[in-house]
């Protein structure tokens, strides 16, 4: 079975009904995406398929062979001189020294960026409102609400940019 | 297999330094199967990305808490690159600890920030601390002896440059990763080259002079944490991501009730599972080992276990178990007497409560390790690998001395990965199967098998002259055990009170009489390491109980608690927080329409902390809303500001979490809760607002921060809910049915 993730094509075993989550995380070592519930409570595993935000561990790997599969490890870019772009979602989390233990981290900054993919200019409220279901249990909320507004705003000038 | 699947190159971090202090180098796989010319990060950020090779550390549990390493090469290795790495004990679980101790040793070694590394130490390296990373004290445990760590190897550097530039010790300055002449740039001598240039060094008898507090330049910058941008990209490795060559995936079986004893264990359908490698049944224990971690979870279901299930223990039967009286209750303050003033008219009484909670880390219990006839090896991520160590050896017969645990960065601490479950559970496995076994708990594991903040009971009486100075307070209260399941038990007998649980309880009002009485309670269930230990619960008790105080004697809250606090001593810190907090929190002005605000303060681990919550309250649905928590700290030097902030903001919702919905139910002899939809946490919509202000007293003595700022945010809470209905609700949590039933 061919996965295609951040760019990259994977054979995998056959067996479709595997979770992607073990598949990333146990069969191919991208352990940047994470588990905490394995139930679609927490959003720790959230990557993102042809940009929609997913939580891998509800997602059978049938529903996403063949398509682009993006996870926290595929979010930075190369810029044309080689080096590496992070995301402005995850250039804001570092500017607002968002993380603790960091183990919410990837599917914050995965849900965030693929939120603001599809939705470029939202308000505060929409914002917090796309990320109501992502745990923090070390309480982070306050800079992941500072980080994701600062990264909206940029996203939008990135946006503005490309457009002139 | 298709041919794009390759093998990860090992992934070690740094290289070798110097062998006569340079640790064992250790590959680390990151995964069985990245792709070859996939993607490899590595980012430059200017400032020392913490590898995650991992060497040793602490003695095992029998070294004298509080034993430091004493000379330089425990800590430092001068790579060939002429950085500097620096290995530290204590584990980074988002606390920012590897951050604030690099700036305590970039203070002393003088070198720039980004010549520094910080890397994670194992078992291995003998640096003979046997503390674990816990209790806010790694900073002010430690600062002081990697001062003097640092200022000695870097004298011990510049005296060896020295000779080898032929110039006067103290004519050669730093620069960059050299050592200069200071009226020659020109003439300089790498890090490495000094550090290689002799076979042996001897640690220098006389003390190296220290800075003054007044000339930190490092100490005191909001540096950005070292830990983030690998927390960010994915790259970070935890315990629940160890992954090495050949590993295998191991389940194991759990008791139906919380006071199950196994009466057997047969393998029954397990092994027909596809994928299983091994059913590993012992006397205690019964697990499988399985090629996948779905294959080890549907097989350890297959397993046949009888039970001794034991007595079916009911909520309401813990309540009454963790109740205040009877014999067995140990005096930890008295202060003048307080059976004169209490009891009689003028004497306010309250009881109030407080349940089990859950660490629930996003991060569960997680361990790999591989056991082979003459060495162990046990990745995890725990808060105590020292005592992880001598509990792995112990449960799988072998000696300490072959067994090495390596921390990885932990994704949630709160006191629960200071156990070693999981650790042993992997040996175990890894023994039985002969290959390196990895065991990561499932949610439902990590809500019913660890370890929980007790269920407390607190009895409070006091009385207040007209004036508005306090007479009398006592405080009994009643908790499961919280330090004491992990001590030896001859330190229970001899202290009868457990101080974990009585954390907080004390009275630190200036008061003439006064009065703490702790009580044991033995529950039927494992209860301990918790966030602030005892702190939340007793302070959510007294500093509740003091507003009721006040609003009895007709006063200001903020103003009784000045009133009756000297200004001398932590008496004096705590008032200067109190008003810090009132400012920041707009005491005494207006509150918007349909708000109420709260105030309360504690002093913990020798830092005062004061915060004032505003709360509304929806009196349809009960729900409480938290707008805004207005804290002030004072923990004395800060090393990183932006970092004691966080810590201050991560605790408010901690708090938050644990005042209005955390509370872990008990029915019919087992745990209800297996997911987050029994166990509901705090989200960024029901989320406060925060402001921090950082008071320093000035001193020039760092103190701890990680927990002290739990205190204050639930008796904020509910102090600002009675300002705003009149009502007080006296046992956590505040949620939609307690408070409908208030209101009522
Ligand atoms: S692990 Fe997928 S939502 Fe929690
Ligand atoms: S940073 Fe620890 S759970 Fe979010």
């Amino acid at each position: 079975m061919d996965l295609h993730i951040n760019g990259t094509d994977y054979t995998v075993a056959e067996g479709s009904g595997r979770l992607l989550v073990y598949t990333l995380r146990d069969e191919l070592g991208l352990t940047g995406t994470k588990i905490g519930c394995a139930a679609g409570f927490c959003g720790a595993c959230t990557v993102m398929v042809e940009g929609v935000a997913r939580r891998s561990c509800l997602t059978p790997l049938a529903e996403v062979e063949g398509k682009s599969i993006t996870t926290i490890e595929g979010l930075a870019r190369r810029a044309e001189d080689g080096a590496w772009l992070l995301h402005p979602v995850q250039q804001a989390f570092v500017d607002a020294q968002v993380p603790q233990c960091g183990w919410c981290m990837s599917g914050q900054i995965m849900t965030a960026a693929a939120y603001l993919g599809q939705n470029p200019a939202p308000t505060e409220e929409e914002l917090v409102a796309a990320m109501a279901e992502n745990y923090c249990r070390c309480g982070c909320y306050h800079r992941i609400r500072r980080a994701v507004v600062a990264a909206a705003g940029q996203s939008v000038q990135a946006g503005s940019e490309e457009a002139a | 297999m298709s041919d794009k699947i390759a093998k990860a190159p090992e992934k070690v971090a740094g290289q070798p330094g110097r062998s006569r202090w340079r640790p064992t180098r250790r590959g680390f796989l990151i995964g069985a199967g990245i792709v070859a010319g996939g993607v490899a990060l590595g980012y430059t950020y200017g400032v020392p990305w913490v590898r995650l090779q991992m060497a040793g550390i602490f003695d095992g549990a029998e070294g004298p808490p509080g034993s430091f390493p004493k000379e330089p090469w425990a800590w430092f290795e001068v790579l060939p690159d002429s950085r500097i790495r620096l290995y530290l004990m204590k584990v980074e679980m988002g606390q920012g600890v590897h951050t604030a101790l690099a700036q305590v040793a970039a203070e002393e070694l003088g070198i720039g920030w980004a010549d520094l590394d910080v890397a994670q130490a194992s078992t291995e390296r003998d640096m003979g601390d046997s503390l674990m990373t816990s209790g806010s004290s790694s900073v002010t445990g430690l600062f002081e002896p990697l001062l003097a760590a640092a200022a000695t190897f870097r004298s011990m550097l510049a005296g060896e440059a020295a000779s080898l530039l032929g110039l006067p010790a103290d004519q050669v300055v730093v620069a960059g990763r050299s050592f200069a002449d200071s009226a020659d740039a020109g003439r300089s001598v790498e890090f490495y080259t000094v550090a290689t240039s002799r076979a042996e060094w001897e640690v220098p008898q006389e003390v190296t002079p220290l800075k003054r507090w007044q000339e930190y330049s490092v100490i005191g910058q909001s540096l950005p944490r070292v830990d983030i941008p690998a927390k960010v990209t994915g790259q970070a490795i935890y315990g629940m991501d160890a992954r090495v060559e050949g590993m295998k995936y191991g389940a194991v079986v759990r008791p139906p009730t919380l006071v199950a004893l196994p009466k057997s264990f047969q393998a029954g359908q397990a092994g027909e599972v596809e994928g299983v490698i091994q059913v590993v049944i012992a006397d205690d224990f019964a697990g499988v080992v399985a090629e996948s971690r779905a294959a080890a979870q549907a097989a350890v279901a297959r397993i046949d276990a009888t039970w001794d299930e034991g007595h079916r223990w009911q909520q309401a039967e813990l309540e009454q178990l963790v109740t205040v009286g009877g014999s067995g209750g140990v005096v930890i303050q008295e202060v003048g007497d307080v059976s004169r003033w209490l009891g009689g008219e003028g004497t306010l009484t309250a009881e109030y409560r407080t349940p089990l909670a859950v660490h629930t880390p996003l991060e569960a219990q997680a361990a790999l390790a591989d056991v082979q006839p003459e060495r162990v090896r046990v990745w995890c991520s725990t808060q105590g690998q020292g005592f992880v160590r001598g509990q792995v050896a112990k449960a799988i017969g072998v000696d300490e001395k072959i067994v090495e645990i390596l921390p990885t960065y932990v994704g949630g601490g709160y006191g629960r990965k200071a156990g070693w479950e999981v650790a042993i559970e992997a040996a175990r496995l890894s023994q039985a199967a002969g290959v390196p076994v990895h065991v990561g708990w499932t949610r439902a594991e990590e809500m019913r098998y660890g370890y929980f903040r007790p269920l407390t009971h607190h009895l409070l009486s006091g009385r207040v002259e007209k004036d508005g100075s306090l007479v009398a307070i006592e405080h009994r209260q009643a908790s499961g055990d919280v330090a004491f399941d992990f001590l030896p038990p001859f330190m229970s007998a001899v202290m009868g009170a457990d101080f974990g649980a009585y954390r907080g309880a004390t009275i630190r009002y200036d008061v003439p009489n006064k009065r703490t009485v702790a009580y044991r309670r033995d529950m039927p269930l494992r209860t301990g390491w918790w966030r602030g230990l005892g702190l939340l619960p007793n302070t959510f008790a007294v500093e509740s109980f003091v507003d009721e105080l006040a609003h009895g004697a007709g006063m200001d809250p903020l103003a009784f608690r000045l009133r009756n606090l000297g200004d001398e001593g932590d008496s004096g810190r705590l008032k200067r927080v109190l008003q810090a907090a009132a400012e920041l929190g707009e005491w005494g002005k207006p509150a918007p329409a349909g708000r109420a605000r709260g105030i309360a303060a504690t002093i913990d681990v020798g830092t005062p902390v004061a915060m004032v919550a505003e709360v509304s309250v929806d009196g349809g649905s009960g729900k409480v809303r938290v707008h805004k928590i207005a804290a002030a700290m004072d923990c004395g030097l800060v090393v990183n500001p932006d970092g004691a902030i966080a810590q201050v903001e991560g605790n408010i919702m901690w708090g938050v979490g644990s005042a209005l919905i955390e509370e872990l139910a008990v029915q019919d002899g087992q745990v209800v809760a297996t997911n987050f939809d029994r166990y509901p946490l705090l989200t960024i919509q029901d989320a406060p607002e925060v402001a921090v202000v950082l008071v320093d007293s000035g001193d020039g003595k760092p103190r701890g921060v990680g927990e002290p700022p739990l205190g204050p945010v639930v008796p904020a809470i509910a102090n600002a809910f009675f300002a705003l209905t009149g009502r007080r609700i006296r046992q956590l949590p505040m949620n939609e049915a307690r408070v409908k039933a208030a209101l009522a």
